[in-house]
């Protein structure tokens, strides 16, 4: 997905037996399209766009270790946790929920490490 | 391929995320480390929230994370990167005095960050740790 719009970092980098991701935001996976929306929505695209570059680098959201969770507004915490459970259900990672200014108005992105 | 396992504190009281029903772990063992979810100040008596002054937070924090760890065979001698997130950085220096009591040499890489934070509580702490030698 990073490649091909001049993006300065790779989608996941492997090393040694963790898989690195770069921060996943609501994009169209085929087309690069934002898919700025509420955050539920944004929620479900992240987690489904996460899981695409888990599975290309030969791991998968069962196999998340740690997980940054970065919304714009503590507000929607919430909201957050019941899209965030769906694809979680068993022994979630550990995860920190940051609070912050996220590029092009989305209002979600998923920072994550996993094991390959 | 590298096992996956969940780790738990064994004071059930501080096992938040159970409490409160949250979707994630308190931490988890990947291999050679250990990732811990961001804590807060929890009182380890009645797993209750522990709101009081930076160093107050900080500290019960920072204990409690000990315990987390030492609960799955580490200890915080062996954490490797901290992050550390708090409501206002004016209160920078009140965190750092009470941070290296806990950290008296050589301590983990970190960082620091002013964000919003939770329920009004001060500070939030997540590290990654290598696990323990018997594991």
């Amino acid at each position: 997905m990073a490649s091909g719009y001049g993006w300065v970092q790779s989608a996941a980098i492997r090393a040694g037996d963790y898989v690195f991701v770069s921060a996943v935001v609501a994009v169209d996976p085929d087309t690069g399209e934002r898919l700025n929306g509420t955050l539920t929505s944004e929620a479900h695209r992240a987690f489904r766009n996460l899981q695409l570059v888990l599975e290309a680098a030969g791991s998968s959201l069962g196999r998340l270790v740690q997980v940054h969770a970065m919304i714009y507004d503590r507000i929607e915490y919430d909201a957050l946790n019941r899209v965030y459970r769906q694809y979680v259900p068993e022994g979630p990672p550990a995860r920190t929920v940051w609070s912050v200014r996220i590029i092009d108005a989305f209002k979600l992105q998923l920072d994550a490490v996993a094991l390959a | 391929m590298a096992s996956r396992e969940v780790i738990v504190p064994k004071n059930d009281k501080l096992n938040v995320s159970r409490n409160f029903n949250l979707p994630h772990s308190p931490g988890i063992r990947a291999g050679d480390f250990i990732f811990l979810s961001g804590m807060l100040s929890t009182d380890p008596a009645t797993g209750e929230r522990s709101p009081g002054t930076m160093a107050h937070e900080t500290r019960q924090t920072l204990a409690n994370m000990r315990h987390l760890l030492e609960s799955a065979g580490s200890s915080l001698e062996r954490v490797v990167k901290i992050n550390i997130l708090i409501y206002d950085m004016l209160e920078f220096d009140n965190m750092n005095r009470v941070y290296r009591e806990f950290f008296p040499k050589d301590p983990p890489a970190r960082t620091t960050c002013g964000v919003q934070l939770s329920a009004g509580m001060k500070i939030e702490i997540e590290c990654i740790a290598l696990a323990g030698q018997e594991i």
